[in-house]
C-alpha cells in the first residue's frame, strides 16, 4: 500500500516504514537510546531526502521516548533532578547545532560532516563499550564478583562548582558536567538528528557515576524535551518536518519499543551494552566504508540554499 | 544533500522562480508562436509561385488562393494532475491533429512530432566529490540558476534525426538542448569542459531519478493521416507545480507548427492542507509535531499498560 508524504514529496509503501520503524522502536526500548542513529540512515537508504529524514527522525523518536521514558518512571527509574540539568543544556546545544547545520549546508559539506561525526562517535563509543562489556561479562563468567562503585570516589568532576545533591543518583556533584555532557547530547541531536543517547548513557554512567539503574529513564527524560525542541527547531528552520512519514513511523516503533522494554528488562547490564556495542559499531563500518571507497557517482545535486 | 529545504530564504528563492518560470513561459510561447508564423510565411511563398498563373489584375488584385499550411493543435488529456495521499505517479495523454495533412497514411512518416513535457525551472547545484586524503569530499560546485525540475520528451522518432542542432538548440528539444545557465559568477570559474561534465551529471542524475525522461522511438504514434497520440508517464516523485506540453510539428527538418499546452500539477485534499501548513506557520506546526508524537506515544504507553494487567 503506498502514500504519498506532503514534505517528503514522493510516494512510499507503508509497510517498509511501519517496520522500520517498529524495529527502531524495539531497539529504543531495549537500550534505553533514542535509536535515531539507526532510524536516519535507514531513511536515506530508502530514498528519503536527507534533510527531510533528520528533521522528521525527531518526531518517532520522541514518541517511543515518551511511552518508554514513563515505563521508566512509573519504575520510579528517572531522575528528574539531574534530567532537568541535561534538558537545560541540552535545548542551548541543540540551538547552536541547528545553526551550524544551516551553514554546513550551505557550504555543501553536511553530508561529509555528519558522516565523519558518526564515524567518529559511533566508534569511540561503540568501542569503549565493547571493550567494558567484555570485560564485565569475563569477570562474571569467571566468578570474580563486579568490581563494587566506591561512593566515596572524588575525580576531577567532584571538584568543579554549583555543587547540586541529586538524591534519585545518590550523588552530590557540580551541576556543570551535566548541563555540558546535555549541550553536548543537544548539539548532536540537532546536526546528526539522533536522540544521542549512545552519548549521554556511557557519559553519566562513566563520568558521573550516575547508578545504571537510573541512567536509562534518565536519559529518556533528556531526549523526550530535546527531541521535542528539535521538532520544532526542524520545522521552523527548514521545514522538514513530515507529519505523514513521523506518524507511520511511530506506529510502528510505540508497539515495537513496548516489546523493547520488556526485553531489556530480562537482560543484564553488561549484555545490554555489548549488544548495542555491537549495534554501534556496524553502523560505524559502514558508514566508513562509504566514505573511503570509490562511489559510482562523483556527482550530487541538490537545491539552493540561501540563495544564488 | 540529495534533497532539503531552507528557511523564509528558500521560500523567497521559491516565489521569485515561480515570477520567472511565468515569464518564462510566456517568452517561450512568444518564441514559439514566432516561429510558427515565420515557418508559415515560408512555406506561402512558394506556394504561390506553382499556383495557377493569371493575367496581371486589372482593378483589385485578387486575393492569392490558400496553400494548404499544416498547423499542429494538440491537448492534454489532464488539464489538471492532482497529488492526493494515493499520490503514486500519473500518465497523460498529449494528443493533436494536423491540420491540412498532407500525409497519404499513419506509417508513411511524412511529419515527425515531438511533444515535450516540462516542469518549472528551478535553480540547482551540483557537486563533485574528489578524493581528498583517503575520504571522498565535495569538493567543486556549480550552482546553475535554472534548470527544469522535469523533463520528458517524446517524438515519432530520436529527435536528432529529426532537425538539425541549431533548430533543436533553439527550441530546447533533446537533453543536450535543455536550457541550464550557471549562476552568475558561477560561469567563469570553470572551463566548458568542466560544465558540460557538471550538466551531463545533472541529466544523468535527473533520469536516475526518474525526472528526464525520454521516448524517442514511437514515443508519438499517428492514428491515420493527422491525428497522433504520446503517453507521458509523470513518476510519483514528480516535482509539484505548472508543466508545460510543447508540441512540434516538422517536416524535413523544418518546424512547420508549434503548439503550448499548460498542465497544473497541485496537491489537494490533506496533502494541500498539511504542505501549507507547513510552509506558512512553521511554528504551529512544529507544535503540532510534537503533540501528535507525544500523544501517539502517551496512547501506546496506556493501551500496553491496559494490555499487561
Amino acid at each position: 500500500m503506498n502514500i504519498y508524504l506532503p514534505i517528503a514529496e514522493m510516494s512510499v509503501n507503508v509497510f517498509v516504514f511501519l517496520g522500520m520503524g517498529c524495529a527502531v522502536g524495539f531497539l529504543s526500548g531495549l537500550f534505553g537510546v533514542g535509536a535515531g542513529f539507526l532510524l536516519t540512515p535507514l531513511l536515506i537508504f530508502t530514498g528519503i531526502p536527507s534533510a527531510v529524514a533528520v528533521g522528521t527522525g525527531s518526531m518517532p523518536i520522541l514518541a517511543s521516548s515518551v511511552s518508554g521514558a514513563i515505563a521508566h518512571y512509573r519504575r520510579n527509574s528517572v531522575d528528574i533532578k539531574m534530567g532537568a540539568v541535561l534538558v537545560a543544556g541540552g535545548m542551548v546545544g541543540s540551538l547552536i547545532g541547528v545553526g551550524i547545520v544551516k551553514i554546513l549546508r550551505q557550504l555543501g559539506q553536511f553530508d561529509l560532516f555528519v558522516s565523519l561525526s558518526y564515524v567518529t562517535f559511533l566508534g569511540a563509543v561503540g568501542s569503549l563499550m565493547l571493550i567494558e562489556s567484555v570485560g564485565t561479562i569475563r569477570r562474571a563468567r569467571s566468578g570474580q564478583a563486579p568490581s563494587a562503585r566506591k561512593t566515596g570516589q572524588h575525580s576531577w568532576v567532584h571538584g568543579l562548582p554549583f555543587k547540586m545533591r541529586f538524591h534519585r543518583s545518590k550523588l552530590y556533584i557540580s551541576a556543570v558536567p551535566p548541563a555540558l555532557i546535555g549541550a553536548f547530547v543537544g548539539f548532536m541531536a540537532a546536526v546528526m538528528g539522533i536522540g544521542g543517547g549512545f552519548v549521554m548513557l556511557p557519559a553519566m554512567i562513566y563520568l558521573l557515576r550516575v547508578p545504571t539503574s537510573v541512567v536509562i529513564g534518565t536519559s529518556l527524560f533528556q531526549i523526550v524535551f530535546v527531541m521535542a525542541t528539535t521538532t520544532i527547531l526542524q520545522a521552523v528552520q527548514n521545514k522538514t518536518v513530515d507529519v505523514v512519514l513521523a506518524f507511520v513511523l511511530i506506529m510502528g516503533s510505540v508497539v515495537g519499543a513496548q516489546f523493547g522494554v520488556v526485553a531489556g528488562a530480562r537482560l543484564k547490564g553488561e549484555q545490554l551494552r555489548f549488544l548495542l556495542a555491537a549495534v554501534v559499531l556496524m553502523v560505524c563500518l559502514r558508514l566508513s566504508w562509504d566514505l573511503i571507497s570509490r562511489p559510482s557517482e562523483i556527482y550530487s545535486i541538490g537545491p539552493v540554499l540561501g540563495g544564488i | 544533500m540529495r534533497g532539503a529545504r531552507a528557511g523564509r530564504a528558500w521560500v523567497g528563492i521559491f516565489a521569485g522562480v515561480c515570477v520567472l518560470a511565468g515569464l518564462g513561459s510566456v517568452l517561450v510561447q512568444a518564441r514559439a508562436q514566432g516561429a510558427e508564423a515565420k515557418v508559415a510565411a515560408k512555406r506561402t511563398l512558394p506556394a504561390v509561385r506553382m499556383g495557377p498563373r493569371r493575367p496581371p489584375p486589372v482593378r483589385a488584385p485578387a486575393p492569392p488562393p490558400k496553400a494548404p499550411v499544416e498547423k499542429v493543435e494538440a491537448d492534454v488529456s489532464t488539464r489538471s494532475v492532482e497529488v492526493t495521499t494515493d499520490f503514486t505517479g500519473h500518465e497523460i495523454l498529449v494528443f493533436g491533429a494536423i491540420d491540412n495533412s498532407q500525409q497519404p497514411d499513419e506509417k508513411s512518416g511524412y511529419y515527425d512530432v515531438v511533444v515535450v513535457v516540462e516542469g518549472t525551472p528551478l535553480p540547482i547545484v551540483a557537486r563533485r566529490k574528489s578524493d581528498v586524503a583517503g575520504v571522498w569530499i565535495n569538493t567543486s560546485s556549480v550552482i546553475f540558476a535554472s534548470v527544469p525540475s522535469y523533463y520528458a520528451i517524446a517524438s515519432t522518432r530520436p529527435v536528432e534525426e529529426i532537425a538539425g542542432p541549431r533548430v533543436l538548440e533553439r527550441l530546447a528539444i533533446g537533453f543536450a538542448h535543455i536550457k541550464m545557465t550557471p549562476a552568475p559568477g558561477h560561469r567563469w570559474n570553470y572551463t566548458d569542459y568542466e560544465l558540460a561534465a557538471f550538466k551531463a551529471a545533472i541529466i544523468r542524475l535527473k533520469q536516475k531519478e526518474g525526472l528526464y525522461v525520454v521516448k524517442a522511438k514511437d514515443g508519438v504514434t499517428f492514428t491515420g493521416r493527422s491525428l497522433f497520440r504520446a503517453t507521458i508517464s509523470l513518476p510519483a516523485n514528480v516535482p509539484v507545480g505548472p508543466l508545460v506540453a510543447r508540441t512540434y510539428l516538422f517536416h524535413d527538418g523544418e518546424l512547420l507548427s508549434a503548439h503550448i499546452a499548460r498542465v497544473t500539477l497541485e496537491r489537494t485534499g490533506i496533502e494541500r492542507v498539511l504542505h501549507n501548513f507547513a510552509f506558512r506557520d512553521p511554528l504551529s506546526y512544529g507544535v503540532l509535531a510534537v503533540l501528535l508524537a507525544v500523544l501517539s506515544g502517551l496512547l501506546a504507553s496506556a493501551f500496553f499498560r491496559r494490555q499487561a494487567r
